[in-house]
């Protein structure tokens, strides 16, 4: 059923090829766009500018998850599956969104501005560990949003607030990596991040089925 | 209502207790700052709320202390106010360590005041290291501990350490409230189930949307205590810290924990129909809630904060709080927090008459 599903987010977005061919353009864009404005970047700004772009590229690429079909067909979706397959499949599918584009993010600033990690097996499991925060909140938070009108707006103000202790902590691993900061007990750091997520995803299940009833 | 008349009178005894009760005497500065070592030192010790002359010079005792057991002590003590001291002090020739120049704290016995300190008031700088046995001679003993009703004197914070009262129950009603919201928003999720909504007893007055009601009013009571807080953090910063807003860890989490009110007053007004918009924000509330704690309690852990308590555990230590301080700080947290409910239930009430006759319920 959850592959099925997955299959489903999957195909989809193959068929809309200019949306994801959009978010992909959006992360170019904000890297040339951040690079333009800052010529030389120091370690300390490029860790901070980093997580902003992989933040608004993911706040971009999620908000579409709930809107992009209809109500009609998301109401038939939930008669053929259950809700709560349904969030979990497009909260994988986001988790690897989101991990690909902030791969490639990761790869066009390394180039343009230069690669300060000095830990990549650190940064790569931060970068995962963003990924599948940044999905369960955004996603969950799109499924609200798009009960709305003025669903982008929404989206940026119900998800900035709450992304924060994830985004924080990002920031906060990501300058170990860069060794900007020493700290050898950021274990405990990486084991808050996903007790952060683990509320948060049983929050969404305990939630969902009152956000897609109409 | 007994809780209300309660509320005032805590209150009412805070603001009393919390501006009247003066601070305990203690020492503003020393004069000279810094002397030579191996020369008979003449020190001028300036005092905050202190009253020299009721006790006879032969009395008062002062020390310049090192550590608990190295100290040199005061002669020829002239009291020449209320608030100067004059002391002679032959400062040994050898520091009690190796470094080039140690800092001294400033110690007063007076029978009627009571001990004051004042942490590293005098430098002394050295040209070679001998011996400390010079230091060992005079031993503190005998203080004068008085007991009475007065806050302890501190530096720095001065007479603003008043502002415990005012500032730190902040975020314990804050606190209250925004459990009380989310635990509202629970009970509005828990009976918008058909099966459940029958168990509500209308004759007791108990609708649905009160619930909603109550979340909304409780959030908004929690978001104004939530700007007190801030706001008298400010003022204190603004004193003890040098400057209103110095990007402190805490100020920012909690403006971005005020943030996610804001956020969920608009989500419940974005929908046409109430009860869908009364859904969704209850739900959001309930998700917001759970990231609140992380932002408020978690988070200001890993990073440095000036807080007390500072990096590790900024939580407000108990060693901060002498007997007197408890005696107006935790009647001060109940008194607010009952305050901070009547406000929700004001608002509430308010609502919920309005929505009647604008027709809405």
């Amino acid at each position: 059923m959850l592959l099925t599903l997955l299959r489903k987010e999957l195909l989809l977005e193959f068929r809309q090829r200019y949306a994801i061919s959009g978010i992909v353009l959006y992360v170019f864009s904000m890297v040339f766009v951040v690079y333009a404005a800052s010529i030389k970047v120091q370690p300390q700004v490029w860790n901070i500018l980093f997580w902003l772009i992989v933040l608004f590229a993911s706040i971009n690429a999620v908000v579409k998850s709930f809107v992009q079909e209809s109500g009609n067909r998301q109401l038939y979706y939930y008669q053929l599956a259950d809700p709560a397959m349904l969030l979990l499949a497009k909260i994988i599918y986001n988790t690897l969104l989101l991990l690909v584009l902030s791969l490639l993010a990761f790869g066009t600033y390394s180039v343009v501005a230069g690669n300060p990690v000095k830990d990549i097996p650190l940064f790569a499991l931060i970068l995962l560990l963003g990924s599948l925060g940044f999905s369960i909140a955004f996603t969950f938070i799109a499924s609200i949003a798009a009960k709305a009108n003025n669903s982008a707006t929404l989206m940026a103000i119900l998800s900035f607030p709450v992304i924060m202790p994830i985004l924080l902590t990002l920031v906060r691993l990501s300058a170990i990596a860069l060794r900007l900061i020493q700290d050898t007990s950021y274990k405990r750091d990486i084991l808050n991040l996903l007790a952060i997520d683990a509320i948060l995803i049983t929050l969404t299940f305990v939630l969902f089925p009152f956000v897609w009833r109409d | 209502m007994w809780w209300k008349i309660l509320s005032v009178f805590l209150i009412v005894y805070t603001l009393i207790a919390g501006t009247l009760v003066p601070l305990k005497p203690g020492i503003t500065y020393v004069q000279p700052a810094s002397a030579p070592a191996g020369k008979v030192l003449t020190l001028q010790l300036h005092g905050y709320n202190s009253f020299y002359t009721k006790s006879p010079e032969s009395e008062i005792r002062t020390w310049l202390q090192f550590d608990e057991q190295h100290a040199i002590q005061g002669e020829r003590i002239r009291v020449l106010n209320d608030t100067t001291l004059e002391a002679q002090f032959s400062i040994p020739s050898a520091l009690p360590n190796s470094s080039s120049s140690v800092m001294l704290n400033a110690i007063i016995d007076h029978p009627n005041d009571g001990v004051s300190l004042l942490p590293s008031a005098v430098e002394i700088a050295q040209d070679t290291f001998s011996s400390a046995a010079a230091w060992k001679a005079d031993v503190i003993q005998g203080l004068h501990v008085i007991k009475d009703f007065s806050y302890p004197y501190r530096n720095v914070i001065y007479e603003s350490i008043r502002n415990t009262y005012f500032h730190v129950p902040m975020w314990f009603v804050l606190m209250f409230l925004f459990i009380a919201s989310a635990w509202n928003s629970v009970q509005f999720l828990r009976y918008s189930n058909p099966s459940q909504a029958a168990k509500l007893d209308a004759s007791k007055g108990q609708s649905l949307i009160d619930f909603d009601r109550k979340a909304s009013a409780y959030a908004e009571a929690g978001l104004l205590f939530g700007i007190l807080g801030l706001v008298t953090g400010m003022l204190w910063a603004h004193y003890a810290w040098g400057a209103a807003w110095s990007n402190d860890i805490k100020q920012l989490m909690t403006a971005v924990a005020l943030l996610i009110y804001l956020a969920y007053f608009i989500l419940r007004r974005s929908f046409d129909e109430p009860e869908k918009g009364a859904r969704l924000a209850a739900v959001y509330n309930i998700f917001a809630f759970a990231s609140l704690v992380p932002l408020l309690y978690i988070v200001p852990r890993m990073f440095a904060s000036l807080h007390p308590g500072a990096t590790g555990n900024p939580a407000f230590g108990s060693e901060d709080l002498d007997n007197t301080m408890r005696m107006v700080f935790y009647p001060a947290i109940i008194g607010w927090t009952l305050m901070g409910f009547w406000l929700a239930q004001l608002r509430f009430r308010y609502q919920r008459i309005l929505d009647r006759a604008t027709g809405l319920d």
